[in-house]
């Protein structure tokens, strides 16, 4: 087990979910809950001849970032695709419900309490959405995790964390998007549809999943970040993803919804602008979206150091 | 047995069926109209009578084709349906906002949806969004009191059937006769996917529920709250199943409904055992260091 300073310099694309764990809350902060300690395997993959995992691939306890509780889950992309089954689904979803109570706990405690010492939940997400040897109750999951999404509003800060090799693929998308706030690499990946189902079902000339390019150029950090998809976009380590949500851990809720994407009338009539523009453009390429956000050297875009592309990307503001 | 006359592709069809005879005025919930004819033509939204009260009803329009979204069709949910449906229940939201939560008219879910938009262009503006939206506004109406049934009458698959029907406080599902159909995705694109033969995963589905791909199966994991046995059944349901919501959270009993209701009742049918014993210990084990995460004083 790598050191708390050797995780920090580690690559968040690279690192294990647990080590992201330990990593995005301060040193000696971490304490597991629903650990491998206590074999919570998935009780349906024996039947279908497939190998357990002891956490079920996803990790969640409670850390501390300076004075705030952090709520951690991170999921692991090697077991499964990081993808969800009952037993990961209550795991995450109870997570967040912690989070909530304990919110209440600490405000009914003390109602002038600081917004710095109220919980908030980080959510390092690596998945390709429902886990298909349970795909029934993975999708119940999903619609749970949403439930408490929506139960933490105007309450708890929850945030997005996504630089891991899976990217977040499937339900997890909109899960994802349901956030206050997300955090990405330029190696993070984040979608409904992943590149792979697209061809699947509608063919290669609609999308040539095999072309990484592209799949980046639609799913990646840049892209998102210039559409607004992504609040930070940050550097690849781990220490890089910490500093980011240490800066939104002290934040009150007030200041969130400013950050979201979805949630209310007035950011669905915002969303529709985009789907207009959608509509009048038919982008054949995202960098299309650059173009028309005012980016005279879309070529470059993906390739110009991250330092160079934040001081002079234009985001898509409508 | 013996299939009976599905309703697929007949969402428009199932409004009739349930309302108060001609009582469904389309495209007008609260103060929001829907005029466009040309904006999520795959979502019809709109107010109804039923049993003599207005309610909002949300539908699929399965023979619809968006002109503008051309992966959009045959009941498929893309970003303009998403965003639709998420209007109508805010705008039902507005009508009822000086109500008490026990006057807050219901939503009725008429669920045929074969999933949402599978495109690139989809991919490059955010399907995730739209469908994130949809779910965001049932729950947060569900919370504030408005009692949502959704009533399964084809197909229910995957983040479709996740914003258009896993927000409601109630699921009901026409029977394995008449076709429905609740999942992910068709057992032979599991078997490619997870690299298991489709003979094995029939065979194991009989015993196995969780990813086979019927009402009944689903309901054995607790995602059901009732099969309707025939059509002319599903008025009287979706009118009692109202009651008894409405008559839960008058109750305070909010946890018996939506989502985590299911999980309880995952857990009654024995359908979903795991979940609750991790809910358990994790419960346990964060008390016993709570005390550590509160600010110290």
């Amino acid at each position: 087990m790598p050191k708390w300073n050797e995780i920090q310099e580690q690559s968040f694309l690279e690192t294990s979910a647990r080590d992201r764990a330990l990593g995005m809350v301060d040193e000696g902060t971490f304490t597991e809950l629903a650990g491998p300690f206590d074999r919570f395997a998935s009780p349906h993959l024996d039947v279908l001849g497939d190998a357990i995992c002891f956490d079920d691939g996803i990790v969640t306890g409670v850390g501390k970032i300076g004075k705030t509780p952090v709520f951690v889950i991170s999921q692991e992309g090697r077991f499964i695709g990081g993808a969800v089954g009952e037993v990961h689904g209550a795991k995450m979803v109870n997570a967040v419900r912690l989070a909530i109570e304990f919110h209440d706990k600490l405000k009914a405690e003390n109602p002038n309490i600081s917004a710095e010492e109220l919980p908030i939940v980080a959510f390092s997400l690596e998945t390709g959405g429902v886990r298909l040897h349970e795909s029934n109750a993975g999708l119940l999951a999903h619609a749970e995790l949403m439930d408490q999404l929506q139960k933490a509003r105007h309450k708890v800060p929850v945030i997005a964390v996504i630089g891991s090799k899976v990217g977040c693929f499937g339900g997890m998308g909109f899960v994802a998007a349901a956030m206050d706030a997300i955090v990405m690499s330029e190696f993070g990946r984040l979608g409904l549809t992943g590149p792979e189902v697209i061809e699947q079902e509608m063919g290669k000339d609609e999308f040539d999943s095999s072309d990484r390019s592209l799949v980046y150029r639609t799913t990646g950090g840049r892209h998102k970040y210039v559409m607004g998809d992504c609040n930070m976009l940050v550097g690849p380590k781990v220490s890089d993803f910490k500093e980011a949500i240490g800066k939104l851990a002290v934040l009150p809720i007030e200041d969130f919804e400013s950050m979201r994407r979805i949630g209310s009338p007035e950011l669905v009539e915002k969303q529709l602008k985009y789907v207009a523009l959608a509509a009048e453009m038919h982008p054949a390429d995202a960098r299309d979206m650059w173009a028309k956000a005012g980016n005279e050297d879309v070529a470059e875009m993906t390739e110009k150091p991250l330092v160079k592309f934040l001081a002079e990307t234009k985001r898509l503001e409508l | 047995m013996e299939m009976q006359e599905t309703m697929m592709g007949r969402g428009r069809d199932a409004i009739d069926m349930i309302v108060d005879a001609d009582s469904f005025k389309e495209g007008t919930v609260g103060a929001k109209t829907f005029d466009d004819p040309e904006f999520g033509p795959g979502a019809v939204v709109g107010t109804a009578g039923l049993d003599g009260k207005d309610v909002t009803i949300i539908a699929s329009d399965a023979m619809a084709f968006n002109e503008k979204f051309p992966v959009v069709y045959a009941g498929i949910i893309g970003m303009e349906e998403g965003y639709k449906m998420a209007q109508a229940v805010y705008a039902s939201m507005a009508a009822d906002a000086d109500k008490s939560a026990a006057e807050k008219r219901a939503l009725v879910l008429i669920v045929d949806t074969p999933g949402n938009g599978p495109g690139k262009v989809e991919e490059i503006i955010g399907m995730n969004k739209a469908t994130g939206a949809y779910q965001l506004a049932l729950a947060e109406a569900r919370l504030k009191g408005h009692p949502i049934v959704a009533m399964v009458i084809g197909r229910a698959i995957s983040g479709a059937f996740l914003c258009h029907g896993l927000q409601a406080d109630h699921i009901l599902s026409l029977d394995a006769q008449f076709g429905t159909m609740i999942h992910v995705m068709p057992i032979t694109s599991i078997s490619r996917i997870i690299k298991k033969d489709i003979e094995t995963l029939e065979e194991l589905s009989k015993g196995n529920p969780v990813f086979a791909a019927g009402p009944r199966f689903f309901s054995a994991l607790g995602g059901v709250n009732e099969l309707v046995g025939s059509i002319e059944g599903m008025r009287p349901a979706i009118i009692k199943h109202i009651a008894e919501i409405r008559a839960l959270k008058a109750a305070g009993e909010e946890d018996k409904l939506g989502p985590w209701g299911r999980g309880l009742l995952g857990e009654e049918v024995k359908g979903r055992v795991a979940r609750p014993k991790v809910i358990a210990k994790m419960n346990e084990e964060f008390a016993a260091v709570a005390e550590k995460y509160a600010p110290s004083r």
